[in-house]
């Protein structure tokens, strides 16, 4: 199941720990942005993390959802991810 | 043997270790974008040992392999052998070299994901002669930053390339900023080549930088040559305790030599291998360089990855021509090495070169001088003249690739080529001293 609140705290819990946080994930807001005074989220790591938020979720990310895709805040990770989940599910 | 393994396998499970994480280079951090097929993360970082061949890719594969092997007996008289030496021929397809096998994988995931363009630097040409093809085969554009001494070498590359459409730029070129930045007379790096690639790829959503032959997941495709080599040598009865092939970034040491680890661990070899990788003298990663977090490219721009490295900047003598240029080992290679899993040793242009030769007039096959690294390791090993390896039962080499593009290289043996002279300890250390080492980082 791919709710948006499901996936909306895997998002958060995942990039709190790609940056390295110790703080509680549901704080993060939304539009927080995703390489910013908070959160340290870099090309590299993001890719790492989608692979692990595929086993999070039990769910095959496509590519063409994020290929060439600019990702700016946490809301435009949850975001594709709810697009691609729809597109394997 | 009819038909190729229908799955790559992959060593990662057997390791008994997680290979070290990369690292983003300071202040280098910018908008956060996905460039690289998830597919390729996966199966650079999954446990999953067995990846199924997609069906496109398995139905090209099918042109040229399972790629030939045979017992090279004229060659094993030639250099003196005293247990038989087995060649496995990588040259049999349009580029010429192994590398096409995970040219064509890339390709078809990076179509697969909404990509229109590979850009790719390449040192001697095969690497960018098999990602032209494979872009051709799958409907891609391709850019490729070539060095350019090496393109003045092999003008044929070049041919080759643009016969598959592709757009060749020799580096250092005008076209980029580290390209006009760059001294002309710094021709012959290669990171230079792949800096550039790195940055022109930045120019377009739909175009990706595609990095080639060192990444786990090159590797991964390449477990072909050595599944296929297993399964060859069963066939014949045959049993060998060492394995070679040469050293570039890796993909082709791993490609032929890791399923021989990953058998040998899962217990279905009676006989385990040492694996036994043959580097260029010019660029002496795996025996004289540090175990370090260093730059894939010049431009510092890319990730920095945990890897034996002789440093980004290491300037290969202007003399060197036979290949084998990149400054470091794959981060999988390299972790192996640290481990002990692995060994290495180098081989001068000359000493290739000749073993190529050798090899040629006894086999009449001519390989890359790349190659020649390999056939001369295994030459010094199946005739008892490498220290420390005794092999009772065979060696196998990895031909990696076929030489008919790089004459050139061998009109300079024949014209009387000097052997490269051996790295300087001074101008080594000067390059590595500000890398991080691995160890004191990660506590690997």
């Amino acid at each position: 199941m791919t709710d948006h609140k499901r996936v909306n705290g895997a998002v958060k819990r995942l990039l709190v720990r790609e940056s390295r946080l110790s703080i509680d994930p549901d704080t993060v807001p939304d539009d927080e942005p995703l390489d910013g005074e908070l959160l340290r989220v870099n090309s590299l790591g993001f890719l790492g993390m989608l692979v692990r938020l595929e086993d999070e979720l039990d769910v095959t990310l496509d590519d063409d959802i994020f290929a060439g895709r600019v990702f700016t805040t946490v809301a435009d990770v949850v975001d594709a991810v709810l697009d691609a989940a729809k597109e394997t599910t | 043997m009819t038909e190729p393994p229908r799955s790559w396998r992959s060593v990662l499970p057997h390791l008994g270790y997680e290979l070290p994480a990369d690292r983003t280079p300071d202040g280098t951090d910018g908008p956060v974008t996905v460039g690289l097929p998830l597919e390729l993360v996966r199966q650079s970082v999954s446990s999953r040992e067995y990846w199924p061949i997609p069906e496109p890719v398995a139905q090209l594969y099918r042109a040229w392999r399972p790629a030939p092997l045979w017992r090279a007996r004229r060659f094993e008289a030639e250099v003196g052998a005293t247990v038989p030496i087995y060649a496995k021929y990588e040259g049999g397809n349009i580029s010429g070299s192994h590398k096409f096998t995970t040219a064509l994988a890339q390709a078809y995931y990076y179509h697969r994901a909404g990509f229109r363009e590979l850009v790719t630097g390449t040192g001697a040409g095969q690497w960018g002669s098999a990602l032209a093809a494979a872009c051709a085969a799958f409907g891609m554009a391709c850019t490729v930053f070539m060095v350019g001494r090496s393109l003045r070498d092999k003008p044929y590359r070049g041919s080759l390339m643009r016969l598959y459409g592709a757009e060749l730029h020799a580096s250092p070129s005008p076209l980029t900023a580290l390209g006009r930045a760059t001294d002309e007379r710094l021709d012959n790096s290669l990171a230079v080549a792949i800096g550039e690639a790195v940055e022109y790829a930045r120019g377009d959503a739909k175009r990706a930088f595609c990095i080639g032959s060192g990444e786990t997941y090159s590797i991964l495709h390449q477990s072909l040559i050595g599944l296929e080599s297993i399964d060859q040598l069963a066939g014949l009865g045959a049993t060998v305790d060492t394995v070679v092939g040469c050293v570039g970034a890796g993909s082709n040491f791993g490609g032929v030599a890791l399923p021989f680890f990953a058998a040998a661990r899962a217990g279905e070899l009676d006989v385990p291998a040492a694996l036994v990788a043959a580097e260029s003298s010019a660029s002496p990663k795996l025996t004289r360089g540090v175990y370090a977090y260093d730059h894939t490219d010049a431009t510092g721009s890319g990730p920095m990855e945990a890897m034996y490295t002789i440093g980004s900047r290491y300037p290969i003598p202007a003399s060197h021509s036979a290949g084998l240029r990149f400054h470091g080992a794959a981060k999988l290679i390299s972790a192996m090495r640290h481990h002990g899993q692995i060994s290495a040793t180098a081989v001068g242009q000359r000493e290739a070169l000749s073993a190529g030769r050798a090899f040629a007039t006894t086999e009449l096959v001519l390989p890359a001088p790349e190659s020649g690294h390999a056939l001369a390791a295994a030459a010094r090993i199946a005739s008892g003249r490498e220290p420390g390896h005794t092999p009772r039962h065979g060696v196998l080499v990895c031909v990696s690739g076929h030489g008919l593009l790089d004459l050139p290289a061998y009109d300079k043996l024949l014209a009387g080529l000097p052997e490269d002279r051996p790295a300087d300890p001074e101008a080594l250390r000067a390059a590595t001293a500000a890398l991080p080492a691995v160890s004191s980082i990660e506590g690997f």
